[in-house]
């Protein structure tokens, strides 16, 4: 066996996440749009706000799509840390979104709570469950 | 479950990468299945059985007496 044989999976892996990468930094690039679009750049035309919604839709979509593939090209052992990591992140963002919905009610927030917020604890969980679950392997 | 990936591999002087790359996965996940910290899954477990030319009984043991 040709021992300096380059891993097929790795590279194909590599690969995935450089597309996957390409594909969330246009979905990104498009939220930017649609959040300061209309104050900064077409003062809150409609129609321009409306094909950047459907922009950032189309995009969101396809990076779905990608990430999806990225998965399948994992191997068993990737595949079951990512979804463990999935449903902690999963889980955590439930927990928390529910003690976090109930702050304003029960008085112990002004502002209403933001929902972007909980997209930062869902990362943060994801990463977080991903990194022990691959030292768990290790 | 106990597994004779690392013997098999090293019979035939075999690294992790070389029997990484002809099952078609990472590096870390024949380190982990050779540990018995992660188990194959059974389509994984069959491409090692066809790859080692053994039946799967003789590559992988769950321990279980018959």
């Amino acid at each position: 066996m040709n021992k300096a044989t380059v891993n097929n999976h790795d590279q194909r892996l590599k690969k995935g996440s450089r597309v996957l990468f390409f594909w969330t930094l246009l979905w990104m690039l498009s939220v930017a749009g649609l959040v300061f679009g209309p104050k900064l750049m077409w003062d809150f035309d409609h129609t321009a706000t409306v094909i950047t919604i459907v922009i950032n839709l189309v995009l969101g979509i396809k990076m779905l799509l990608v990430n999806k593939q990225h998965l399948n090209d994992m191997d068993d052992m990737q595949q079951k840390i990512h979804y463990n990591a999935m449903a902690i992140s999963l889980g955590c963002t439930m927990v928390l979104g529910i003690i976090y919905g109930s702050l304003k009610p029960a008085g112990l927030l002004e502002e209403n709570p933001n929902p972007s917020n909980l997209l930062f604890v869902m990362g943060l969980s994801y990463l977080i469950a991903v990194f022990i679950n691959f030292r768990k392997y290790l | 479950m106990k597994n004779r990936l690392k013997v098999l591999r090293a019979e035939r002087d075999w690294t992790q990468a070389d029997l990484a790359n002809a099952l078609d996965v990472s590096r870390q996940t024949i380190n982990a299945i050779e540990k018995g910290k992660f188990d194959p899954s059974l389509p994984l477990a069959f491409k090692a059985a066809r790859l080692f030319d053994m039946p799967i009984e003789s590559i992988f043991d769950d321990g279980q007496e018959q």
